[in-house]
C-alpha cells in the first residue's frame, strides 16, 4: 500500500518536474514569473490529442509531432512577447504573461470547445516493477524525466550554451557588454522550457485521461510552488522538490482524503519553507 | 511666496478635478442604462480587493496573491450572517472586514518570515487552503453547492430600514464603499506609517536601521489588504446573492492583478482607472463572445508594451504638460 502511493507520488512529482523545470530557467534568465507556464502543458497534451483524435495517428507518433506544434507555438511567442520581457519590470512580465496564458486558454477552447476531450492514448499495461504493478506509461514517465534532467544538468553547467544561460541570469548588463547575444538565450531558453512542458502534457495525457483548456491553471501554480522549493534556477533541486510535492499530495490522497490534497500539500510546503525560506538548498536568505 | 502659490494653484486643479469626476459619477444613474451600470457595479466589486492589493504591493513591495481568498472569507461571513440573523448591512460589512483581517494574523506569522517568491508562493497556498475550507466544512459553507438566496443589503440601524434592490441603489451603495475605502487609502499612504511601508518597499534593511519594526508594519499592510478584500466580499455576495468555492478560483485573482497593474500600481488613481477599464473592456468584448476572452489576452499583453506604468502613466504625463512649465515636478499621484 505504502509503497504503491510513493511510487504514485514519484510519477506525479515527475510531472510537476518537468514542467517547473522551464518555469525556473525562464524565471533565472529573464527575471520574469511565466503566469503562462501550465498553458504550454495544455497545448501540448492538446496537440496529442488532436494527432490521435483527428488525424488518427498513433500516440508515438503523436509526441513529436505535439512537441513541434507547441514549439513552434513558443517560437513565435518567445520572439514577440518574451524577448522583450528583458527590459520591462517585473509587474509588468505579471500582465503580459497572464495575457498570454488567457490567449492560449481559450484559443484552446475555441478551437476543441469548452468540454473535456477523452485522451485515447498510450501505454496503460501493468508491468511489475519490485513486485509492484504499475502502468508502463507511469514508469516511462519517470525514466524519461530522469534522462532529461540529467541532460539539462549537462547543458547547464558543461555547454557553451548553458554557459551563456548562466551569464545572463547572473548579470545581464555584462552578457551586453562581451557580446552575448541576450534575446537569443532568452529564446532559445523559453523554447526549451515550453517545450518540455509540453512533453511533459504528452506523457501524462494518457494517465489524467481528459484534456481541457483550463487543466494548465492549476499546473502554474504548482509549477510555482516547486520552483520556490527547488530554489531559483536549481535543475536538481527542481526535480527533488517536484518529487516531494508529488509524494506529499498522494499521501495526503491517501491517508487524509482526496479533498484536502491541495490544502494539506501546500500548507506542508509552507512549513518546509519556515525551515528552508529560499528552498532546500539555500541557507542564505533572509528571515 | 511663490511657492505657495504653486502649491495652492496645484491643489485647486487637483480639486477641482475630483469635484468634476466625483459629479459625474453621482450623477451617472441619470444618462447610463442598467446594464452599463452593472458593469460598474462590477469593476467596484473588483476596485476593493484592488485597492488593497495596492496597498501591500504597491505601498509595501509585496506582491499577495491571497486577495481573493480573503475576498471569499468576507463574502462567506456577510452571506452567513445576514441569512442567520437577519443583521442590517453596516454589521454585515464590518464583519467582512473585521473576519478577514483576524484570519489574516495567524496567517501573516509564517507569510512575513518570508520574502520575494516565497511569499507569493505562501500566499498562493492560503487561497487553495481557503479554497479547501469552503468545501469542506459543509455544516456551515454547504460545500460545494455554496450559499444562495442572500438577502439583500438592507440599509436600516437595526430592524427595518431599506432594502436595496435596483441597479443604480447597488450603483450608489457601491460607491460610497468605494469612496469610503479610497479615503482609506489615502489616509494610510498620507501617514506616517504610510511613508515607513513605501521605505520598506525601497529597501526593507535600510527602512529597519533607521529604528522602526519592519515586521510591524508589513503585517500591519498584511491586514488591512485583507479587510480591503473582505469588503469587496460584503459588496459582492450581497449583489450577486450567491457565493460558492469558485470565488477562489485563480481567474479572479487575475482579474485583481490585473487591474492593479494594468492600472498603475502605487497610485491612488491608476488601480480605479484600471477597474473601470479593464472591467469595461471584458465586457464590451461580449460583442464576439467567441473570441471575448482571446482579445482581451491580446490586448493584456499588448498593454503592457504601449504602457509599461499602467494605464495611468500617459495620463500623469498628460497633467504635467498642461501645468505650466515652473510647476513640472515630480508627480506622486
Amino acid at each position: 500500500m505504502l509503497q504503491n502511493i510513493l511510487t504514485d507520488g514519484l510519477v506525479i512529482g515527475s510531472v510537476y518536474a518537468l514542467v517547473s523545470v522551464g518555469m525556473t530557467l525562464i524565471l533565472g534568465v529573464l527575471g520574469q514569473i511565466n503566469f503562462a507556464h501550465g498553458e504550454y502543458y495544455m497545448a501540448g497534451a492538446f496537440a496529442a490529442w488532436w494527432g490521435i483524435d483527428r488525424l488518427g495517428l498513433s500516440y508515438i507518433e503523436s509526441i513529436p509531432l505535439a512537441l513541434l506544434i507547441v514549439a513552434a507555438i513558443s517560437l513565435v511567442i518567445g520572439y514577440v512577447v518574451m524577448q522583450r520581457l528583458v527590459d520591462v519590470s517585473f509587474d509588468a512580465g505579471i500582465i503580459a504573461t497572464l495575457g498570454i496564458s488567457l490567449l492560449l486558454q481559450n484559443t484552446a477552447t475555441l478551437l476543441f470547445g469548452g468540454t473535456y476531450q477523452t485522451f485515447d492514448g498510450g501505454w496503460l499495461e501493468p508491468v511489475r516493477v519490485l513486485g509492484e504493478d504499475i502502468a508502463q506509461q507511469r514508469v516511462l514517465i519517470f525514466l524519461i524525466t530522469l534522462v532529461v534532467f540529467g541532460g539539462l544538468e549537462w547543458l547547464v553547467r558543461k555547454s557553451p550554451l548553458g554557459r551563456q544561460m548562466r551569464a545572463v541570469s547572473q548579470n545581464i548588463e555584462c552578457c551586453h557588454v562581451l557580446g552575448v547575444d541576450v534575446r537569443r538565450v532568452v529564446l532559445i531558453t523559453f523554447v526549451l522550457g515550453t517545450t518540455l512542458a509540453a512533453l511533459s502534457g504528452v506523457m501524462t495525457g494518457p494517465i489524467v485521461m481528459n484534456v481541457y483548456g483550463g487543466m494548465g491553471e492549476a499546473i502554474t501554480l504548482k509549477s510555482f510552488a516547486v520552483i520556490v522549493m527547488g530554489g531559483m534556477g536549481n535543475i536538481s533541486g527542481t526535480l527533488l522538490a517536484g518529487w516531494v510535492l508529488g509524494i506529499m499530495e498522494s499521501l495526503v490522497a491517501a491517508y487524509v482524503g482526496l479533498q484536502f490534497r491541495d490544502a494539506v500539500a501546500f500548507a506542508l510546503l509552507v512549513l518546509v519553507l519556515m525551515w528552508r525560506p529560499a528552498g532546500f538548498f539555500s541557507t542564505k536568505a533572509r528571515y | 511666496m511663490p511657492g505657495l502659490t504653486v502649491v495652492g494653484r496645484r491643489f485647486a486643479g487637483r480639486l477641482t478635478s475630483v469635484c468634476l469626476v466625483a459629479a459625474i459619477l453621482v450623477l451617472l444613474p441619470l444618462f447610463a442604462n442598467s446594464y452599463q451600470l452593472s458593469t460598474l457595479i462590477v469593476s467596484m466589486v473588483f476596485l476593493l480587493p484592488a485597492l488593497g492589493l495596492n496597498l501591500i504591493l504597491g505601498y509595501t513591495g509585496m506582491l499577495s496573491l491571497a486577495q481573493m481568498g480573503f475576498f471569499g472569507v468576507g463574502g462567506y461571513t456577510s452571506a452567513l450572517l445576514a441569512m442567520h440573523f437577519g443583521t442590517p448591512f453596516w454589521l454585515n460589512f464590518l464583519a467582512a472586514l473585521v473576519v478577514p483581517a483576524l484570519v489574516a494574523i495567524p496567517l501573516a506569522i509564517p507569510a512575513l518570515r518570508l520574502r520575494h517568491t516565497s511569499f507569493v508562493m505562501c500566499t498562493i497556498a492560503f487561497v487553495f487552503i481557503l479554497d479547501s475550507a469552503s468545501k469542506n466544512w459543509v455544516s456551515l459553507t454547504r460545500g460545494d453547492m455554496g450559499l444562495s438566496s442572500v438577502p439583500r443589503p438592507r440599509l436600516g440601524l437595526w430592524s427595518g430600514g431599506y432594502v436595496v434592490h435596483t441597479t443604480a441603489g447597488y450603483y450608489y451603495l457601491g460607491l460610497f464603499l468605494c469612496a469610503l475605502a479610497v479615503a482609506a487609502l489615502i489616509a494610510i499612504v498620507r501617514s506616517p506609517a504610510g511613508r515607513y511601508m513605501v521605505a520598506i518597499r525601497e529597501d526593507e534593511t535600510l527602512a529597519a536601521s533607521v529604528g522602526g519594526r519592519t515586521w510591524h508594519y508589513r503585517l500591519a499592510a498584511f491586514v488591512l489588504s485583507a479587510a480591503f478584500a473582505g469588503a469587496g466580499g460584503s459588496y459582492y455576495v450581497h449583489y450577486i446573492t450567491v457565493i460558492s468555492p469558485t470565488v477562489f478560483d485563480p481567474s479572479y485573482t487575475n482579474t485583481v492583478l490585473v487591474v492593479v497593474l494594468g492600472g498603475g500600481v502605487g497610485t491612488i488613481s491608476g488601480p480605479i482607472l484600471g477597474g473601470v477599464v479593464f472591467v469595461a473592456l471584458s465586457e464590451a468584448l461580449r460583442v464576439a463572445p467567441e473570441l471575448r476572452m482571446v482579445i482581451y489576452g491580446l490586448i493584456l499583453t499588448t498593454s503592457v508594451f504601449a504602457f509599461p506604468k499602467g494605464l495611468i502613466g500617459p495620463l500623469f504625463a498628460l497633467w504635467r504638460r498642461m501645468l505650466p512649465s515652473r510647476e513640472r515636478g515630480s508627480h506622486a499621484g
